[in-house]
């Protein structure tokens, strides 16, 4: 793995900088049914084409933030952060 | 030849072998009459040099105890040894060659078939495939004392291949004021021209070769990096090349590959057999290492190449026997070389070298043998397209120029002659400027000046392109009967084997591939690869386009591991706290934790241990994570994040708590203080620090909107930990502050000032006796530290080590998060049920507990003691009804209980007390009483005095 990364805060960067924290998706509340939180838990989307993620720049910023990621050709395409204006997953 | 290099002398198998200055070490054997330089893999049959480029594996030898060195491009250096490899006792008699008499017993796939039955043999077998198997013999310690380094560039454009194409790519690029990085795995520039001088002066080029060299050398925006390979291109142009014992990781902008390629080989009976070269090898040996070819060379080809080996050949003096020209019509002119048409050769005669060719014509049947030494095979060309695969472009194969052809470019990739199928110099010098410019136009907004230039290279090209068209006759394998017709050199696999092989049913190239081992020898399928695909074809009966082509990954050529393993040492961190020093003159040998270095023991840990339980020990704890976290929401922050409660945890209280993930797994364990209202301070294990930072900070970044500030404050304070039953009236001697228990109970916390210095004094205790955990700014830890050194002299203070701390903790059976639990603990099933409050509405893991619970539990982490003072390994296995039923995940023989005592996961039936477990260990079986309270201070009136 070798692509690069726009991070909102410090720009291009190599991927190794970085941590991976899977794809985004909204956390079941706690009146969901086993089968929601199941879902949640153990059966992780792995997106064949653009996938919304999290990504973590842990050598640097430390910000969290969301990214676009065509896992075909492992390139990312946008970057965002959790800005206010982002709907809370939890 | 190069400069630099003298006349030498090494050995060969023993025996001396002078070399010219600057020649290879082939070049030297071959100039010493030495043609049989190995044996091959399966059949142990002689092989002499063939490609003299690197590429076949026919060369590889043992070269100062580094196995298979292809020593046609390693020049010779004085007094090496050179030893061959896989023949005993010598090269020229090898026993193992009756193999190749056996070879009928020796099918495709043989020990597939017939070694796994019977079964009890198979550890014969095996035994004596792997004394047979493998090329070379690896010495372990060879390398060991070398350097190993990695180099970090960027350039804007790189160009990976300097022949005339890359030449003439990088100087376009350099010249539009853009960083350039020429990449060539030759000493010297020049590709092909630099063993083929007629290249040039038969074409129609106006700059010479030295010139264009000279141009590029000195160009201030193009930076020269020869004799090194680009082994793997990578996302995003990522280049991993090798350059000695040097790894080069280079980003590129751009990439432009220009890596030409090589001749392809002719497969026909005994093509094997030393004395069979390919065209360029010749050439190779003739120009640069100024070898000579005695006796009489036959040339079999389809095109001008051949021709002009042959006039080369005889112009140094060399006799050639006849060119064998596949075409009705001969592909150039002969000078009065007799040219024998539309033939080719069928088999090699000869024992351990060729001694005649068999021609054929085609099609027909009429044969005749002329006797030659050389069998000089010039048939067409493989281009080198390993990198533009890699790089993700999409490529197809033309059946016009019988090569795949790049149809779709990945972002940022071009490429340029030989590889693109363009061999005549002037149209791959516009290729080349045209690869140059488009890379420069990617980079830079492109002017109207760069838009009409490139249209006008774009039709110089193409023009070119249609002119100077050659076509190859697309011979691959000639046709006869014969078996020993070796489609794969590296892992002697025939022409036949892949037919039998396709019979059998691996019809798939991929299949093909992994069954016959066709393209999985040192030469990774660049000998084999496009002859296999053609055989595959036919046999199917399928046309090539619809066989498709096995995948390139890299390395593109054979790599050191010592050079991917390298040496980083600037991405290895040592982090140490601010009493290291203090440790290491008190005679501490340290233990890496994480990233840290921590004191394991300072003399004996029975002692250290002894000291804390009858009168103070100190331990430096600065590693521990760190963690502050200010705002209005913090505590309904904790509350959502922890599984117990924090809402109404009160200022100046410290409580215990373990994190769990949404599965409910137990990912680490520290302690969480109120300081004041607003203002938290937590600690995690010192390994997971970094881990548990961005677990917080994901749940802040996306949850909802809260009012909590966190500062990792880790390398903020030194911290230690005072304990024993003595340690309050250490602490009496350093500060004012009322200490009793009355005052300060345990689980208290509260800030004052210990040496002089501020402290946050915590009254915690992970080894079970009265202690305090005192964090200060990390400039003074090193005052504090030696401070309560000297207060405790007068109570017999010692200080203690992580092995000590470790025994006293299991004492009282506190757990080690990651040591005593792993990816499948809960804490429900860690004996900790009280810290989960399944009440709360919700909290990371909830649901996961919930269920958990309600499913009842499996397994639980309980206490055993063992009577004695033999300790089981952790990891040994707990038995129960004659299966693996749990493991111990730490044991220690405990002075408290006087007995072998540990932690285990069992069943949850046998986690009562007194239940005997059966712990085995090698065979050997204990037996171990479970235990559910601490086995020491079960009360835990020590710890709260």
């Amino acid at each position: 793995m070798s692509f690069q990364i726009n991070c909102p805060i410090c720009g291009l960067r190599p991927v190794w900088e970085f941590h991976y924290g899977g794809p985004l998706r909204k956390r079941p509340g706690p009146s969901d049914d086993a089968r929601a939180w199941t879902t949640y838990i153990y059966d992780k989307p792995n997106i064949r084409g653009v996938q919304t993620e999290c990504w973590f720049h842990r050598s640097a910023c430390k910000l969290w933030f969301i990214a676009e990621r065509d896992t075909q050709v492992n390139q990312v395409l946008t970057t965002r952060s959790f800005g206010p204006q982002e709907e809370a997953n939890v | 030849m190069s400069d630099g290099f003298q006349p030498c002398q090494f050995t060969f198998d023993g025996v001396s072998v002078n070399a010219n200055s600057g020649q290879t070490i082939a070049g030297a054997l071959h100039g010493a009459g030495k043609f049989i330089l190995s044996r091959s893999f399966k059949y142990h049959r002689p092989r002499g040099l063939f490609c003299v480029s690197g590429r076949c594996p026919n060369c590889l030898c043992t070269v100062d105890g580094e196995p298979n060195v292809r020593i046609c491009t390693r020049i010779a250096t004085p007094d090496i040894q050179v030893e061959s490899q896989n023949a005993w006792p010598s090269i020229r008699f090898d026993v193992l060659a009756i193999f190749d008499k056996l070879h009928r017993f020796m099918p495709v796939g043989f020990y597939y078939k017939i070694m796994h039955r019977p079964r009890f043999l198979w550890p014969m077998f095996e035994k004596f495939i792997r004394r047979v198997a493998g090329l070379g013999q690896v010495d372990t310690l060879h390398g060991c004392d070398g350097v190993y380094d990695k180099l970090n560039l960027f350039t804007n454009v790189a160009v990976i291949g300097a022949g005339w194409a890359g030449l003439y790519a990088a100087l376009e690029a350099a010249n539009a004021g853009v960083s350039v990085t020429l990449v060539d795995e030759q000493l010297e520039l020049g590709g092909h021209l630099r063993h083929d001088p007629d290249l040039e002066s038969k074409s129609q080029i106006s700059t010479s070769r030295v010139g264009l060299i000279e141009t590029v050398r000195a160009h201030p925006n193009i930076n020269v990096i020869d004799s090194a390979v680009a082994i793997g291109c990578y996302e995003e142009n990522y280049l991993a090349i090798q350059r000695g014992n040097r790894l080069i990781r280079l980003r590129a902008d751009q990439m432009i590959v220009a890596t030409g390629g090589w001749e392809r080989p002719l497969i026909f009976e005994n093509n094997d057999l030393p004395g069979n070269f390919l065209a360029s090898g010749v050439q190779r040996l003739l120009h640069l290492d100024g070898c000579r070819f005695d006796g009489s060379a036959l040339i079999v080809t389809d095109n001008a190449q051949g021709y002009r080996v042959a006039n080369q050949l005889s112009a140094a003096g060399m006799k050639v026997a006849a060119i064998v020209d596949a075409h009705e019509q001969p592909s150039a002119d002969s000078d009065g070389i007799d040219v024998i048409t539309g033939s080719t050769v069928i088999a090699a005669r000869g024992r351990r070298h060729v001694k005649a060719a068999v021609v054929q014509s085609i099609g027909g049947t009429s044969q005749q043998t002329i006797s030659c030494r050389w069998i000089i095979q010039a048939v067409g060309f493989i281009p080198a397209t390993s990198l533009v695969y890699q790089s993700g472009c999409r490529l197809e194969y033309d059946p016009e120029l019988d090569q795949p052809l790049v149809t779709k470019y990945a972002a940022g990739t071009h490429s340029a002659g030989a590889v693109n199928g363009t061999h005549d110099l002037r149209v791959c010098a516009f290729e080349g400027q045209r690869a140059g410019l488009a890379a420069v136009a990617a980079i830079k907004l492109s002017d109207s000046d760069i838009r009409a230039r490139l249209a006008e290279l774009n039709s110089e090209v193409e023009r070119g392109r249609t002119q100077c068209f050659e076509r190859f006759s697309s011979q691959y394998v000639t046709q006869s009967t014969a078996k020993k017709k070796f489609v794969c050199l590296c892992e002697d696999v025939t022409e036949k084997d892949l037919c039998d092989a396709i019979d059998e049913g691996y019809s798939n190239i991929e299949t093909l591939k992994r069954y016959s081992t066709v393209c999985m020898g040192p030469c990774q399928g660049k000998m084999c690869q496009a002859s296999s695909i053609a055989i595959c074809a036919r046999h199917n009966g399928r046309p090539i386009e619809q066989t498709g082509t096995t995948t390139a990954r890299p390395p593109e050529q054979p790599v050191l591991l010592g050079v991917l393993a390298g040496r980083a040492p600037h991405f290895s961190v040592t982090r140490r706290t601010a009493i290291h020093h203090w440790h290491a003159a008190a005679g501490a040998s340290f233990m890496n934790a994480g990233t840290w270095k921590r004191p394991e023991r300072y003399m004996d840990s029975v002692q250290e241990y002894k000291a804390v339980r009858q009168q103070v020990g100190l331990i430096d704890v600065s590693t521990l994570g760190k963690i502050e976290m200010r705002g209005n929401d913090v505590a309904e922050f904790l509350e959502f994040i922890y599984p117990n409660r924090f809402a109404k945890l009160k200022v100046g209280r410290v409580r215990y708590g373990v994190l769990c993930d949404e599965a409910g797994i137990i990912l680490d364990d520290g302690t969480i203080t109120r300081l004041e209202d607003d203002r938290f301070y937590l600690t995690t294990t010192s390994g997971n620090a970094e881990a548990i930072d961005s677990w917080f900070r994901w749940w802040l970044a996306s949850g909802p909107h809260r009012d909590v500030r966190m500062t990792n404050v880790t390398s903020c304070y030194a911290a230690m930990n005072i304990a024993g039953p003595r340690s309050r009236d250490c602490m009496l001697k350093l500060c004012e502050s009322d200490l009793a228990t009355e005052t300060m109970p345990y689980l208290a916390a509260a800030q004052f000032k210990v040496a002089g210095v501020p402290a946050i004094v915590l009254r915690i205790g992970f080894v079970g006796e009265l202690g305090y955990e005192i964090h200060v700014a990390t400039q003074f830890g090193l005052h504090v530290w030696q401070s309560l050194m000297s207060a405790g002299d007068e109570f017999g203070i010692q200080p203690f080590g992580i092995e000590a701390q470790r025994m006293l903790r299991l004492d009282k059976k506190h757990i080690l998060a990651g040591v005593d639990t792993d990816a499948l603990s809960n804490p429900l099933e860690a004996d900790m049920p009280w810290i989960v409050k399944l009440d709360k509405t919700d909290f990371i893991g909830r649901s996961s507990l919930v269920r958990s619970q309600n499913r009842g539990l499996r397994n639980r982490l309980v206490g055993f003691r063992i009577d004695g003072d033999e300790v089981p390994d952790e990891s040994s296995i707990v038995i129960y009804n004659r299966k693996i039923a749990g493991r111990i995940t730490s044991s220690r023989f405990s002075p408290a209980a006087d007995a072998t005592i540990g932690l285990a996961w069992v069943p949850v039936e046998k986690a009562t007390n007194g239940e005997i477990i059966e712990i085995r260990l090698n065979g050997r079986t204990f037996k171990a009483v479970v235990q559910l309270e601490p086995f020491y201070d079960p009360g835990a009136e020590r710890l709260k005095s």
